[in-house]
């Protein structure tokens, strides 16, 4: 399969699919991985082939079925011109409106972005996953079909037939939306926009979006409360059974807050921690305890789940979440909102919410970051960081770090709690996106996960393995502090893909246990290496 | 929507082989997806996780968290491994015919 396409194969007639990545041509992983015997990307089954559109890269995220008749395609070709041209309209899309048209008005095509893009680079460098190969096709399908005009360099030549929107929307998830590409950019063009405006045409105009986003996302989330399914009455059970859990454990007694009426803080934790890292939201409540916050959780529906995934593809559902989020905060009468270890919901409450939010429901939000920063030098809580006696490096979310700037509070509380710490290279805005960025950390349809950590999550990999290449073998405990729970469960599957917690000693988890374990009044180890 | 021959009848699935209509389940099922992962009689242990799987789902709207699993039952995560080969999300909850876990988790 060609790893070179030109922009108009993206209409190639047929079911033929563009391209298939190759796993022996992918960027190669330090050792011992560069031995690792790699199963690769599972091929579709026939009967999936026969099922679901799978025209572009061997991969489906998305799992569209085909239509059924040449009427039922040109309908979803009509909705996407009428979709094009309502995204370039000032009544239909005064949010987003002016960063669209500057960044599909200035592209100088010097591909700077695809050497800043960890999936064009991981891929071995294939043309389908360069930033620019989705956003100059839809650049040009924007000036033929909803501006009327050539673009600047000419390029009126992409037909807009069944495959182009068909394998458009596959293509809108080969992306973290992680920004390092706009970070990069001479021009400032912020490809991970078009590519989110992408998505969001498919979702409001067309009904197309992934399942694990919109089904038994958003949609899930509005209903009853979360997108895990969470009520209100099961979520309260579950912390209630954590609390007497670690109670236990650690021999000191905790008690989660909920629905305090007048209480300064309402922490706002993604409900997957609950579930899935439940030390996470455990060391919150020892933390803010100890600290002598006056805090509460919200059992109201969704207040108890920070997730928003209306951010990475429709601004209704975003809306409509983000206004819940902040109307539970309203009612509970609190000063702020402290988002929990979740790079998103920093992003979608913090940044985009804030030109939705006015008057009383513009309620303060704060990072978990500074919020735990001045936890940890208050003063209130005693420490000793030889406690954390093993190696640590620290993920930098792109919501949290690129998106919002937040980079050093979390770095004071490890540089002062965590003896081995060594930072990864590039780190900070510079950073690499885990690969479960944009979504796709919760996308796991057909073969999805494969292309998610052998291409998405390679980089990030191989720079976890160089910030511990000094003491590589496995009784050398290492721990990837990421605090975003996106991030944690992408790495959670990469150190499974590769078995790297038995080959490197290598575990994943947040910041907040990072504190907990340091803390004098916590007898024994907090953080625990067996499962 | 996919499908899938199970105990001689045809379900639709998910992608992944998860039962849609976790209504239709029956011991049948279990038994015939455990065959497909190399267990061709379930023990009694089988039987205790999936009915404890299987009632807190119908209770909760949810599958339980790995760490009340384990504590309910009694079952190391090893042991729960040893019983499923994929583990408890990707095995024990399609034996018991309830809808993998979603969302961030």
């Amino acid at each position: 399969m060609p790893k070179r396409l030109n922009l108009t194969d993206i209409s190639k007639t047929g079911e033929g699919q563009l391209t298939e990545p190759d796993v022996n041509e992918l960027m190669p992983l330090p050792p011992p991985y560069d031995k690792f015997k790699e199963p690769g990307f599972k091929i579709l089954t026939e009967d999936q082939r026969e099922r679901l559109v799978s025209n572009l890269d061997g991969i489906v995220a998305l799992a569209l079925p085909k239509p059924k008749s040449k009427e039922e395609e040109k309908k979803y070709i009509e909705q996407f011109v009428s979709g094009l041209k309502k995204l370039l309209s000032r009544e239909d899309n005064w949010t987003f409106l002016q960063p669209l048209l500057l960044s599909l008005d200035y592209c100088a095509r010097c591909q700077t972005c695809s050497e800043a893009c960890h999936i064009y680079l991981a891929s071995g460098r294939n043309d389908l996953y360069r930033p620019t190969f989705r956003s100059e096709i839809f650049r040009r399908l924007v000036n033929r079909y909803a501006r009327h005009k050539g673009s600047r360099f000419g390029g009126n030549d992409i037909e807009l037939n069944w495959e182009t929107v068909s394998r458009l929307y596959e293509l809108a998830y080969r992306c973290n939306l992680c920004r390092r590409c706009a970070q990069a950019c001479p021009m400032s063009i912020d490809n991970a926009l078009i590519t989110r405006e992408i998505r969001k045409l498919f979702s409001q105009e067309l009904g197309w979006a992934p399942r694990e986003l919109h089904e038994k996302g958003t949609a899930l989330q509005l209903e009853v409360g979360s997108p895990t399914g969470l009520r209100p009455d099961v979520v309260r059970d579950n912390v209630q059974f954590l609390d007497e859990e670690f109670s236990e454990s650690t021999g000191i007694k905790i008690t989660t807050p909920w629905d305090r009426k007048g209480a300064d803080i309402l922490v706002i934790h993604s409900a997957g921690d609950i579930l899935s890292f439940p030390e996470s939201v455990i060391a919150f409540t020892i933390l803010c305890n100890a600290a002598g916050l006056s805090w509460t959780l919200s059992s109201e529906a969704p207040g108890y789940e920070g997730v928003n995934y209306g951010l990475f593809y429709d601004d209704i559902q975003l809306a409509r979440i983000a206004t819940r989020h902040a109307q539970i905060a309203q009612k509970l009468g609190v000063n702020k909102i402290v988002m929990g270890e979740c790079g998103h919901e920093h992003k979608a409450l913090m940044t985009v919410a804030d030109r939705l939010l006015t008057g009383d429901l513009n309620i303060p939000r704060e990072s978990a970051m500074t919020f735990l920063e001045e936890i940890v030098f208050s003063g209130k809580i005693k420490f000793d960081p030889a406690k954390n006696n093993f190696s640590v490096t620290l993920h930098d979310p792109c919501n949290i770090v690129r998106n919002l700037g937040i980079v050093e509070p979390q770095r004071r509380i490890l540089r002062y709690l965590c003896p081995e710490f060594r930072e990864m290279t590039p780190h900070g805005v510079d950073n690499y996106c885990c690969g479960g960025g944009g979504g796709l950390s919760v996308m796991n349809n057909v073969n999805f996960t494969d292309w998610k950590v052998l291409i998405a999550g390679r980089m990030k990999f191989k720079q976890v393995l160089e910030a511990f290449a000094d003491r590589p073998g496995p009784e050398v405990k290492k721990y990837i502090c990421a605090p975003c729970l996106n991030c944690k469960l992408q790495f959670r599957e990469i150190l499974e893909h590769y078995g790297a917690k038995e080959k490197s000693g290598i575990i994943v988890g947040g910041l907040a246990e990072l504190i907990v374990n340091a803390m004098v009044d916590i007898k024994k180890p907090f953080i625990k290496w067996e499962s | 929507m996919p499908k899938m021959e199970l105990a001689g009848n045809t379900y639709e699935v998910d992608e992944h082989g998860f039962l849609q209509e976790t209504a239709k389940w029956n011991e049948e099922i279990a038994k015939a997806y455990g065959s497909k992962e190399g267990f061709n009689e379930l023990t009694a242990d089988h039987w205790t996780a999936i009915n404890y799987l299987r009632n807190y789902y119908l209770q909760n709207g949810i599958c339980p968290m790995i760490r009340r699993l384990v504590k309910d039952t009694g079952f190391s995560l090893k042991k729960l491994y040893d019983l499923f080969p994929e583990g408890p999300a990707q095995s024990a909850c399609k034996w018991a015919g309830v809808p993998k876990p979603t969302g961030c988790v």
